[in-house]
């Protein structure tokens, strides 16, 4: 392996509501799979995944953690030191789309100054009609309006976007967004040995052989 | 009744939490002996004696050949009979449940002085020579007699729960006991769907075996002699058809179970269309928890997982439900009936390891950083490597602790931990913990990051079964699984890792995880409270403590109530507000008022208040502002959003009012009108003093130690004020209250206005005050307008800190002493009537009396307002400070409003009076 450009170590946190699909948008982006029944996350998952984005080489150490409200005292364990981070809501339910902004005010206040945010709202193939296209009509399952995403993603000053981790919709745009965001000074000065270990690191995690297909969204641009 | 139980029920539960924060320290006799037997919490020793025990078995008469006895203790307990070698516990004790005891005999052929025969069901019989002065054995023989009297209402539970156990059923179905075991007794889902693993490879068979001759001897659940045998088959692992039964009766549960036989149907039945939070919650994993294991995808296995999740969130609702539970539930019940899960559940969860799975998750996180400490003390070498680059340990391990390594390594090696960690307790979970990183080791030192950290250990969990040297030339060396060499390394190499050690590093980190977890609850609670104008954070945060010392809830254990009830609300603001008495006995009419505030910020109507509901409620009554201060006041009383109080309403504000200000119309507590009329008083004395001692020039004033003014005078005429301001309040209210069918009184217009009578007078007449009416009636009087923009707002408190005694209010003799003390205002208004003295002086044309410009104002304030008013206000005196403000021009507005308004209702009333004659005479004759 070799790639022309120095890999930089992004240390990338999820937070969200219980069963919003935090691990199944890492499992999308990860390996380009889906499962309808993960076992829900204890403490937290680890996993990582390369992406290329540009002229850069962004090796993602994704904690992805577990969403249930009291594990809520161990986050502060998984944030600590995070470079970006991801919160995701359920499009579908109101109640996590609270919890979303609590998540935000949280890493506004706890994390680190300069951390990336991302806002997710997910489950976007549940308001879908048969057609591919959003179902406006009084039926459609979605609780949480994009407009509502958007404004507090701008009242917070962090992206936004709408996924489904189900059949992939935007899913890799969130990781490329947020590696087009993250300060050029961060990648380098919290990891050292990010620019040499790629080398090392390889074959050692067991899911990193997917990257060819972000490779070729890569260099796209921030979604938002 | 149900009050006095929520009382015990919370002091049982207070004082739980607070033993469980001091282990050993604060436990009882009783109690270590019932956590070192895995008895039921209850059990209280009633005898106990030193003793030689002799057994044995009518199936085995050879069994117990050994001319040594087991020396050693035996207890006497409400429904146990308890017996451990002093020399070593594993080579000879048992736990003889009461009900299982068929027979008692004293002994006559021995030796000893005193001796008594046990026989079981089971058909083992014990010997006890008891050791001692004769007269303390005959009282033990005397009162197992009472005791085993007592417990007779247990032995029927005995047969019904005999069918439950397979160990019985194995010897019934071998025709070796003579109990009728007629189905086999409800099992785990192994039954049906197979149990992981193979079980030629466990030699599941030959253990069977080995377990039947073992019950054949030394008896079986309730009655069970455990010798060093019982030891080494659990640690060989446990065949799958009893893994269910000697885990119960490992961990003490199977008592619980005997105990209490009907309960777990009876929770499910008795809560059976009910749902919660908790259930929702439960409901979103049952899909999720060990999906692959193949009774997990079929609805019997999901509806069994249910059945134990939500009975126990039923019945321990302050854990409720935590992810994790349901992967912990889900294995039991491979190998478990529901009722033996649930069970085990329970003592799981509030006795095995305490906390992990609480609201705050508090022992989770205590027992990673004791994991973390053990790490350091025995690991020193890896422990700075894992420092030195940052990686966060307690990440890696919290799953394994968690879950009890369910999810982290292959199922049936998990089984075998849990074997040992069901018979050990906690500090298997340790010792296996540290293995892992021990043997693991050398790699590890190799890793920089959390990652490659992370996928070693968990490369090495998915290879157990491999072997531990594969390169070795010797096959029984190469033959040692790598599990096997985990279990050698967890429990001989860390063997020095007792329940002792964890213990006491528990003790030591507590203060400190207690710590962070109420920093991170009371953050995340503040940060979710909804915005609060007038109250600032910091106050917030003295509120917050507040609030949770009064409701009595242990946020970081996460238990305890949420909310407020009436009392703990009433008890808040008697420490915070000056008007409330503490003590609730001495004045009954606040209460009324209290009530309703509580009724009213109660939004949900749930009888409680959330910090929430408090919060917004005490934002709206101290708002600064005076119209919306009064606003809000009117909206408490507008229960249903018309705008407008009835006679009813308006008859409670003004009695609510008259009782909220009873302690300033009682002189407990002044006024800003009162004070800056003592002030005056004060300046005025000062000043008489100052004069005729100086010539005016020396700038220094001086105050005296005392000044002669007559306190009772002010606290009388402040009394006065507010008895007006009462009866002025309903006066008014009435007087401009309207009618309510408004259609009517439009027609008449030319009604003469000497019948005329303001219908509100009326009391069959339905009237009603709406918002500017009150607020008119309000500002009529200075006494209730400053009660609104000032007096009742400044009485809330709500930054006192916690820890501050409760502050007598301030009283006369307190106003005083302030006054002098502080001295400032005092001096300034000292100074300005010197200032006016001497400006008086040079300008003579202006004023050439003593008194000052300001008092000739004040008085011509007070002559107009007289004018105007000419109905009586009873108006003592009107503050220039008062009046230079904006009030003063509110005041005037209202005024003129006042008048409109009168004659609007004079003609309304007019109007009244025609469609309503009779009801006129009646009032006028009465």
């Amino acid at each position: 392996m070799s790639f022309p450009n120095p890999t930089t170590s992004v240390k990338l946190v999820l937070l969200g509501e219980a069963a919003v699909g935090k691990s199944s948008l890492v499992l999308r982006f990860v390996s380009n799979e889906f499962q309808e029944n993960k076992e829900p996350t204890i403490g937290a998952a680890f996993l990582t995944q390369k992406c290329t984005i540009g002229s850069k080489v962004i090796k993602y150490e994704i904690w992805d953690t577990a969403g249930q409200e009291r594990f809520a005292s161990l986050a502060p364990m998984y944030y600590r030191n995070a470079q970006a981070a991801i919160v995701v809501y359920d499009i579908t339910k109101p109640a996590s789309f609270i919890k979303a902004r609590h998540w935000v005010k949280e890493l506004h206040e706890q994390a680190s100054k300069d951390i990336t945010i991302a806002l997710v709202g997910n489950k976007y193939d549940l308001v879908k009609n048969d057609s591919g296209e959003e179902d406006d009509s009084e039926n459609s399952l979605r609780k949480v309006s994009i407009e509502e995403g958007q404004n507090l993603a701008d009242e917070e000053g962090i992206l936004f976007f709408e996924t489904s981790a189900k059949d992939g919709f935007n899913v890799n745009e969130v990781f490329i967004g947020i590696g087009n965001h993250i300060p050029e000074s961060n990648n380098n000065s919290n990891n050292p040995l990010g620019g040499n270990s790629n080398g090392n690191n390889e074959g050692r995690i067991d899911l990193t052989s997917n990257a060819n297909n972000i490779n070729r969204s890569g260099g796209g641009e921030c979604a938002c | 009744m149900a009050f006095l139980d929520t009382i015990r029920e919370r002091a049982v539960s207070t004082l739980n939490q607070v033993l469980d924060r001091k282990p050993t320290n604060g436990l009882s006799k009783d109690e270590i002996f019932c956590r070192d037997y895995n008895l039921p919490d209850s059990e209280i020793i009633v005898h106990e004696s030193s003793a030689e025990v002799s057994i044995s078995s009518e199936n085995s008469k050879e069994a117990y050949r050994n001319e040594l006895l087991p020396q050693g203790k035996i207890y006497l307990t409400d429904h146990f009979l308890v017996f451990s070698d002093s020399y070593d516990r594993n080579n000879c004790s048992f736990t003889l449940h009461l009900s299982s005891v068929k027979k008692v005999e004293r002994s006559q052929n021995s030796d000893y002085a005193f001796a008594l025969t046990i026989t079981t069901y089971s058909k083992i019989s014990i010997t006890i020579y008891l050791v001692g002065i004769r007269s303390e054995s005959e009282r033990f023989a005397q009162t197992l007699k009472i005791t085993l009297k007592r417990n007779l209402v247990n032995n029927k539970k005995l047969q019904p729960f005999i069918q439950t156990c397979y160990s019985e059923y194995l010897l019934a179905k071998n025709k070796v006991s003579n109990e009728k075991i007629e189905h086999m007794p409800a099992g785990g889902l192994g039954l049906v769907f197979k149990f992981p693993g193979n079980p030629k490879e466990q030699r599941d068979k030959s253990k069977m075996k080995l377990w039947f001759d073992l019950f054949r001897i030394d008896g079986r659940n309730l009655s069970l002699i455990k010798t060093p045998m019982f030891y080494k088959l659990i640690r060989v692992g446990l065949p799958n058809r009893l893994r269910g039964e000697i885990w119960e009766l490992c961990c003490g549960s199977i008592y619980l179970r005997f105990q209490n036989q009907n309960e777990y149907h009876k929770i499910l039945e008795d809560n059976k269309n009910r749902t919660s939070f908790s259930i929702d919650e439960i409901e979103k994993d049952l899909n999720r928890s060990l999906p692959e294991y193949a009774a997990y995808q079929t609805p019997e296995g999901i509806s069994r997982l249910r059945n134990v999740l939500t009975a126990y969130s039923w019945k321990n609702p302050e854990v409720g439900y935590c992810q994790a539970m349901n992967i912990v539930v889900a294995a039991l019940l491979i190998y478990m009936s529901e009722e033996q899960a649930f069970w085990s559940l329970n003592l799981l969860v509030d006795k095995i390891v305490p906390g992990y799975y609480s609201k705050t998750m508090y022992g989770t996180l205590l027992d990673q950083k004791v994991f973390e400490s053990l790490v350091q003390t025995t690991m020193p070498l890896l422990w700075d490597h894992i420092t030195k680059n940052d990686i966060q340990l307690s990440v890696v391990s919290l799953p394994w602790f968690l879950s009890l390594y369910l999810s982290s390594m292959p199922l049936v090696f998990a089984f075998r931990i849990l074997d040992v960690f069901f018979l050990q307790g906690p500090k298997t979970l340790f010792q296996v913990a540290l293995a892992v990183l021990k043997i693991n080791g050398e790699q590890l030192l190799q890793t920089e990051d959390d990652g490659s950290f992370i996928s070693i250990i968990k490369d090495y969990f998915q290879e157990l079964d491999q072997s531990a040297h594969p390169t070795s030339p010797n096959p029984k060396y190469k033959s040692i699984t790598k599990f096997q060499e985990l279990l050698v390394t967890a429990f001989k190499e860390f063997s020095n890792i007792t329940s002792e050690t964890i213990e006491t590093h528990r003790r030591k980190h507590r203060d400190g995880i207690f710590q962070n977890i109420s920093t991170f609850v009371k953050r995340t609670e503040l940060r979710n409270l909804p915005k609060t104008n007038n109250i600032d954070n910091e106050t917030l945060s003295i509120i917050y403590d507040r609030f949770y010392s009064i409701v009595q809830s242990d946020v970081t254990v996460g238990t305890g109530s949420n909310f407020m009830d009436f009392r703990a609300f009433r008890l808040f603001m008697a420490e915070t507000c000056d008007w409330v008495q503490p003590n609730i006995k001495n004045d009954k009419s606040q209460d009324v008022f209290l009530n309703h505030l509580f009724a009213q910020w109660d939004i949900e109507g749930q009888r409680s208040l959330s910090l929430s509901n408090l919060i917004i409620g005490l934002n709206k009554i101290i708002d600064p502002d005076l119209m919306t201060s009064m606003s809000n006041f009117f909206q408490l009383y507008d229960y249903k959003n018309t705008g407008r109080l009835d006679r009813e309403g308006i008859l409670q504000v003004s009695e609510d009012l008259l009782n909220i200000t009873s302690a300033w119309k009682d002189g407990v507590l002044l006024d800003s009108l009162t004070e800056t009329a003592i002030e005056n008083a004060v300046a005025d004395e000062v000043y008489k003093a100052q004069a005729s001692k100086e010539d005016g020039k020396d700038e220094v004033i001086q105050l005296p130690s005392e000044v002669n003014i007559d306190k009772e005078k002010f606290a009388a005429l402040q009394s006065e004020r507010y008895l007006q301001a009462a009866s002025g309040f309903i006066q008014r209210a009435f007087e401009y209250a309207q009618p309510e069918e408004e259609e009517i009184l439009i027609k008449d217009l030319a009604i003469d206005d000497s019948i005329a009578h303001n219908a509100a007078l009326n009391p069959n007449t339905p009237v009603f005050v709406n918002l500017p009416t009150f607020r008119m009636v309000v500002l009529a009087d200075e006494t209730y307008e400053l009660f609104f923009s000032q007096t009742f707002r400044t009485s809330f408190h709500l930054d006192k800190p916690l820890n501050s005694k409760f502050d007598t209010m301030r009283n006369l003799r307190g106003m005083f002493d302030g006054l002098l003390a502080d001295g400032l205002k005092v001096a300034h208004k000292v100074r300005q009537r010197m200032d006016s003295a001497a400006s008086s002086a040079l300008n003579p044309i202006i004023n050439s009396d003593n008194s000052s410009l300001k008092s000739t104002n004040r008085l011509r304030v007070q002559d107009d307002y007289e004018e105007e008013r000419d109905d009586d206000l009873g108006v003592i005196s009107i503050d220039e400070d008062l009046l230079q403000s904006s009030e003063s021009q509110a005041v005037e507005k209202v005024k003129k409003k006042t008048e409109a308004q009168t004659e609007t209702e004079k003609k309304s009333g007019v109007k009244y009076d025609q469609s309503g004659d009779s009801n006129l005479i009646d009032f006028d004759l009465s």
